[in-house]
């Protein structure tokens, strides 16, 4: 248990400014939205769209993209040779022996 | 049954024709054995991140976003654009634990999220209270769609002459006993299949409406401007402003706080709706999770566009004057697109918001019913039930949830349908400490979650119960005021679940008080096997595909 649990962490600990990175993405993201002083007034106008209407439409694609990069860096992470990779293959090994038994998991 | 457009009618009979074809022949699509819950309730689980994306979108995207949310768009104003913040904000949040839950439970072949908490807490209990909140947050979700199926069918005018309520709704039990029974024979390939042919509906009347109806009401800018005057009016009734046009700092009813609150809370709960996490189950990998997240933003342009179809409501006369005249927000859209577009139009823009509602009824009456099979009947009364006998039984339970929504959509106030959907939220959102909170802890005490969602859940029903508003005097909102603020009142509630939650953990962990068992362990949650687990067959079974 202690041991994978270890394992897990590993690749957050092998890449700190990566997953820190990866945080703040994400994030932002939910910031932009959440916080609606941000966008919540008329001016500026883009057309004959008020700034609320406009922003909620540009932060969409914005979203998605910060969404991606941070999917991308995620792949990085899990690069065969780090924790995530073995840590996948060791799972479909421990299916069986969950199934068998998991009283003892304590 | 004066009044029938008869072009509208036929298009609208001849989509509702093909749609229910392709339901029953979804059955024989990758035919597999039907007589297994992993099939009919899952698909199989081998769905790729193309169909993924329809199904999530099918979920995702109901009469909520066609009926409900421009509802309260044209009633009242800005407040009814948290729905858009909502769609945008639910990806970053989802992005950041749906991935795990998916890993874990294709690691444990679990089926429902009760599955996922009966196997972190070894708690049949918890599990139980996972399932219950499930299946009665869905209903008023179904409820809200019956009530956009409706809101179509009345401006049809089909059945709304008559005074009788039975004849009056009678097409409304006729779409639904349809949508029964090919739920009942095709499971989640009927919705994954029609998911397909409604989508295409919907992004051609939206795309259409949205560059077509602007050029008959004098452009956007006489749209925003007719409604930002409207809406600052002051309404003779309430003696207030009718609604905000941007969401101000100090107001009664659509205030910054409410707006971000309905947002946040609406966010958080989505992917907690078993028929969310349903359809995310039937995935075939971790990555079609993960690359829909990123593509699922596409249909909240959509949401952002068919929102604005509110303002176009308030900015036509004769819309506007329709609506006030039947007393309905929920028309506001059925009466723009019947006022503006030629009717063999109206018609498929119609077809397209009843298919839009019935798959996404379809597949929450799934979930609820693998809800109730896998974690009640199966746990409490009948362990050695074989997948035969499960899968009759989930057919027969979503036809009993189906029944149960017809209910709310018959008892509770209709002013703002959008309310069937935020109630179902509280009570769902009481979830998010031990589904979210257990992907990545086990430090929670199984009896402490249990206290905390009581409270949470108690909370949220009294306080709901509670909202009155001129035309209602319970259930009328989502939101109440709090220490001064207006605020969605399923944040309040899983707050005090949270709290109630950590302290109990404390005290419990300090007497030492048994943990139970936790089957999963910590690399599962980022696993990505390619296979789908081999279902453990109680008893013979009858699996045909040796």
């Amino acid at each position: 248990m202690t041991q994978a649990t270890i394992r897990s962490r590993s690749a957050i600990a092998a890449h700190p400014i990566t997953s820190t990175a990866i945080a703040l993405l994400v994030a932002v993201d939910i910031f932009l939205v959440l916080w609606v002083p941000l966008y919540s007034r008329l001016t500026p106008k883009w057309g004959d769209f008020p700034f609320f209407y406009w922003y909620l439409l540009i932060i969409m694609p914005v979203s998605s993209l910060l969404l991606w990069i941070a999917a991308l860096l995620q792949k990085r992470l899990a690069r065969p040779g780090t924790g995530r990779a073995s840590g996948a293959v060791l799972a479909e090994g421990t299916v069986r022996s969950v199934e068998a038994g998991s009283e003892d998991g304590q | 049954m004066s009044g029938v457009n008869v072009t509208t009618f036929t298009i609208v009979i001849i989509l509702f024709v093909v749609v229910t074809g392709v339901g029953f022949a979804a059955a024989r699509w990758r035919r597999a054995d039907m007589m297994n819950l992993d099939e009919w309730g899952l698909g199989g689980r081998g769905f790729g991140t193309f169909i993924t994306w329809f199904l999530l979108g099918g979920d995702l995207y109901t009469a909520y976003t066609f009926i409900a949310v421009p509802a309260l768009v044209f009633g009242s104003g800005s407040i009814g654009f948290y729905a858009v913040a909502y769609t945008i904000m639910v990806f970053p949040i989802v992005f950041i634990f749906l991935p795990r839950l998916w890993s874990v439970s294709r690691v444990h072949g679990y089926v429902t999220p009760a599955d996922f908490i009966r196997g972190r807490y070894g708690s049949r209990g918890l599990a139980l209270a996972a399932a219950f909140t499930g299946i009665l947050a869905l209903m008023p979700y179904i409820a809200l769609q019956l009530v956009g199926i409706q809101a179509v069918l009345t401006v049809m005018g089909v059945g709304a002459s008559s005074s009788n309520s039975f004849v009056k709704d009678l097409p409304l039990f006729i779409a639904f006993l349809v949508l029964a029974i090919f739920t009942y024979v095709s499971g989640l390939r009927a919705p994954a299949m029609i998911a397909f042919i409604k989508d295409t509906l919907i992004y051609v009347f939206v795309l259409v409406a949205v560059f077509y109806i602007p050029t008959r009401l004098g452009g956007w800018g006489h749209i925003f401007g007719f409604a930002q005057a409207h809406f600052a009016a002051i309404s003779p009734v309430t003696k207030k402003p009718l609604g905000t046009f941007v969401p101000v700092a100090q107001s009664i009813g659509s205030t910054r706080l409410d707006f971000a609150s309905l947002a946040l809370g609406s966010a958080v709960a989505l992917f907690l709706y078993p028929h969310a996490i349903t359809g995310t189950l039937a995935a075939k990998r971790r990555g079609a999770v993960k690359r829909n997240m990123i593509y699922l933003p596409l249909y909240s342009v959509l949401l952002a566009l068919i929102a604005l179809f509110g303002y176009m409501a308030v900015a036509d006369p004769v819309t506007a004057a329709n609506v006030k005249k039947a007393g309905n927000a929920q028309l506001a859209v059925p009466y723009l697109f019947q006022h503006m577009f030629p009717s063999w139009f109206t018609g498929v823009a119609f077809a397209g918001i009843i298919i839009g509602a019935l798959v996404p009824a379809a597949i929450m009456s799934i979930a609820a019913a693998n809800l109730f099979t896998k974690n009640v009947f199966v746990e409490f009364f009948k362990q050695d039930a074989s997948p035969a006998l499960q899968t009759r039984m989930s057919q027969w339970v979503s036809l009993v949830v189906k029944l149960g929504a017809l209910l709310f959509a018959v008892e509770l106030p209709h002013t703002f349908s959008i309310n069937l959907q935020l109630l179902g939220g509280i009570w769902i959102l009481q979830l998010a400490p031990m589904l979210i909170g257990g992907l990545f802890t086990r430090w929670f005490h199984r009896w402490a979650l249990l206290a905390g969602w009581l409270a949470g859940m108690l909370f949220g029903t009294i306080a709901a119960y509670n909202v009155s508003s001129v035309t209602a005097s319970h259930w009328a909102g989502s939101s109440d005021i709090e220490f001064g603020h207006t605020i969605y009142i399923g944040l309040t509630a899983v707050l005090l679940n949270l709290v109630v939650a950590v302290v109990l953990t404390l005290i419990l962990k300090a007497v030492r008080a048994p943990e139970g068992a936790d089957e999963t362990l910590p690399e599962q949650y980022l696993a990505d096997p390619d296979q789908a687990p081999v279902p453990v067959p109680a008893g013979a079974g009858a699996r045909l595909d040796g």
